[in-house]
């Protein structure tokens, strides 16, 4: 059987979580290039300003500096820019920075400072800081410094962005590849449903192809081509079968009629045993043929001429009464149960056929002593007719390939028969919409039945659809036996 | 000496029909055509038809209706390579007494031609006697030498079938057809253990009646014979 159908194992699910990897992976190297990019160019702007207001700087005349920078220093009331001027020792001489970091470094251009510049009026803040220092000629060290926090707030800014376009983008992208994969699923589900009756051998279904053509459409029409073509393969092989079996069926009987009269001169002189015997293997041969045309003409499926209100009470009695006297000569006990049974539409000769098919098999594999029975019920509507016999059963393996033409289970090998029996039941059952269910009989022995429903057409002369039922006369099995 | 009408196409069936029913002290005359084995029949004189269902001119099935509207009732055996059931119902429907396959054993052909001939010679009658077997066929019982035997309603349609064609060999699917009223192959085990109960209950009373015919099937007949 199928295993039950897993969500992630949907190719649907999985191209959406791949995808939105993909994406999601490729939205965080895209923004990460745009934060580092913007991030660059706005250090280059402030690179850039550093560089101007130090040259301005140190190009003040040397007296007004101190002033100058004090001047400066005043109107940064929130702490963004640095500019202090320190002696050659490194004491501050003017400006809003409380000592030189160590981090800093003189005559190197403009840098980073993790810490951040020192400053008086916030001593708490350690806001990172882009720095530059310049040795003035008269050994005086100049400082200049910006805080980085626009360029921070940026970064943050894009970050921000960036949660939120993958919260927006992955939550409806999982609910929609939700909702997406579960289309693709009932069709999945539809295409297995119309795969049942024909891997059970009803080769004329196809699968359902919707008018989309897509992929799964594609895919479809693939495989009822082949489907098609393996159907028109069979009925070719069935009917080389068939032909055979019919064609050889006039030279066998001529050759049949030939021994028939040899052996009417013989009389009983010693040559007549060979030619009994011969007879007797013609005579096999023969009946093999005619049950194979009998199944072909049975699953060819014309024969509902013949149908209307049977009583399977009176049916199941006769074939107890039929096969009675051989289940007893076996050392068998055979018994009849019945309960009441509501007329049911088929055709009573098909049912003897197949019944005292089931009750032959059960009373050849059944060994002396055992029992046999004929039962049949009927409730809720549905009706049971089951052969079941303390015999040897068959294995759980066999069940299904029993009912093929000329499938011989490995505890029949030895007993004669055609190996059809059960090709012709499960024929007869098909027509009747019966489903034959072949078990164990509480653990042992076999359980052979036919189920149906009774439905309220036992008068009416409705053509009902062809509900899908047993059709194991798969004609592969020809190789077995 | 019984005269059956072969109406055949096919001449080699037709000469195997021919033959065997002459090995059977029945003579044979053979037409090959629809229409013209339709004025043969109707013109009376034959015991019996032998009827090809497939025939040029006239088919079997509208030779065995007319000859059904003009109130001939010679007994008429179907002869077909239609197998398929519907086809059998069909054949008898229209008129036909019995329905045979084609390809058949020529013994079964001529057996079911004897019984249909002695169905037609047989007087109306309240008993059956053979010897010293006796069946009563308005109370359903059997007597031998005088002795009840107590048969089973199988065993009681078994027993008149092979009476009423004493010393006529029958074949398993005539005995399975006319006894059980099915046409199909039910395996000759079967029918073997029901002949072989009946035996023993006639053997009971007296010496064996029932005999097998060797390749064919049964037949009731005297002990001497």
């Amino acid at each position: 059987m199928s295993a039950p159908y897993n969500a992630w194992r949907s190719a649907t699910s999985r191209l959406i979580l791949i995808y939105g990897a993909l994406f999601a992976g490729w939205g965080l190297i895209l923004v990460g290039i745009i934060h580092w990019e913007s991030s660059r160019y706005l250090n280059g702007v402030v690179d850039q300003m550093l560089l101007q207001r130090m040259q301005y700087l140190a190009a003040t005349d040397a007296q007004r500096l101190p002033a100058t920078v004090d001047a400066a220093s005043r109107i940064d009331p929130h702490g963004i820019m640095s500019v202090g001027l320190f002696d050659a020792s490194g004491h501050a001489l003017a400006g809003n920075i409380a000592r030189l970091p160590a981090a800093l470094t003189v005559g190197d251009g403009v840098h980073l400072l993790e810490q951040g510049m020192p400053r008086p009026d916030r001593p708490a803040e350690t806001t990172r800081a882009r720095a530059v220092a310049t040795r003035l000629p008269d050994g005086r060290l100049l400082v200049l410094a910006k805080d980085t926090r626009t360029v921070d707030g940026l970064g943050a800014v894009i970050r921000n962005a960036l949660l939120w376009a993958i919260s927006l983008t992955v939550i409806p992208g999982v609910l929609g590849g939700f909702l997406l994969r579960r289309g693709p699923a009932r069709r999945i589900r539809a295409l297995q449903q119309a795969t049942e009756p024909i891997r059970r051998g009803d080769l004329a279904k196809r699968l359902p192809v919707s008018h989309r053509g897509d992929e799964l459409d594609q895919l479809a029409t693939i495989v009822n081509a082949m489907l098609g073509e393996i159907e028109r393969l069979m009925g070719e092989m069935k009917s080389v079968c068939d032909n055979i079996a019919h064609d050889l069926r006039t030279p066998l009987t001529g050759l049949r009629a030939r021994l028939y009269r040899a052996r009417q001169q013989l009389e009983a002189r010693p040559e007549a045993a060979m030619v009994d015997a011969c007879m007797a293997d013609i005579d096999a041969v023969l009946t093999r043929f005619r049950a194979l045309l009998r199944v072909s003409e049975l699953e060819d499926g014309h024969r509902r001429t013949c149908f209307g209100a049977v009583d399977l009470g009176e049916v199941l009695r006769q074939v107890h009464d039929f096969y009675a006297p051989l289940a007893e000569e076996q050392g068998l006990r055979f018994t009849l149960e019945l309960s009441a049974l509501p007329p049911f539409r088929g055709d009573p000769p098909l049912l003897f056929e197949a019944l005292t098919n089931l009750v032959a098999n059960a009373v050849k594999f059944t060994p002396a002593g055992g029992r046999v029975a004929l039962r049949a019920a009927a409730e809720a509507g549905a009706v049971r007719i089951e052969v079941v016999d303390s015999g040897p059963g068959i294995p759980e393996h066999e069940r299904e390939a029993v009912t093929r033409r000329f499938y011989r289970g490995d505890n029949s090998r030895c007993t004669p028969g055609s190996g059809l029996g059960l090709s012709i039941v499960s024929a007869i059952a098909r027509l009747h919409d019966l489903t034959l269910d072949i078990g164990d009989n509480g653990g042992a022995g076999t359980r052979i039945g036919l189920y149906g429903r009774l439905g309220g057409d036992a008068r009416g002369e409705a053509s009902r659809p062809a509900r899908a039922s047993v059709r194991h006369a798969a004609d592969a099995g020809l190789a077995a036996g | 000496m019984p005269t059956v009408l072969v109406i055949e196409d096919d001449e080699v069936t037709a000469r195997e029909i021919v033959t065997e029913l002459g090995a059977h002290a029945i003579r044979a005359d053979w037409v090959a055509d629809g229409r013209a084995g339709l004025e043969r029949a109707a013109g009376g004189g034959y015991d019996l038809i032998t009827l090809d269902r497939m025939l040029p001119g006239l088919d079997g099935i509208g030779v065995v209706a007319a000859l059904r509207r003009m109130q001939v009732d010679t007994p008429v055996l179907m002869i077909s390579a239609l197998s398929d059931v519907d086809e059998r119902v069909r054949g008898l429907r229209a008129g036909g007494d019995d329905y045979l396959t084609k390809p058949f054993a020529p013994d079964e052909m001529a057996a079911r031609v004897e019984v249909l001939l002695r169905r037609r010679r047989q007087p109306e009658s309240n008993r059956l006697q053979v010897a010293d077997l006796e069946l009563d066929l308005v109370r359903h019982v059997a007597h031998r030498n005088g002795q009840q035997l107590n048969l089973l309603p199988t065993e009681y349609r078994l027993l008149e079938f092979l009476m009423r064609n004493a010393g006529q060999a029958l074949t398993r699917s005539m005995i399975f057809e006319t006894v059980w009223g099915y046409h199909f192959d039910p395996g000759t085990n079967v029918i073997d253990v029901h002949i072989a109960r009946l035996r023993r209950k006639l053997e009971g009373a007296g010496p064996p009646l029932i005999h097998t015919v060797r390749g064919t099937g049964y037949m009731l007949a005297l002990p001497e014979s």
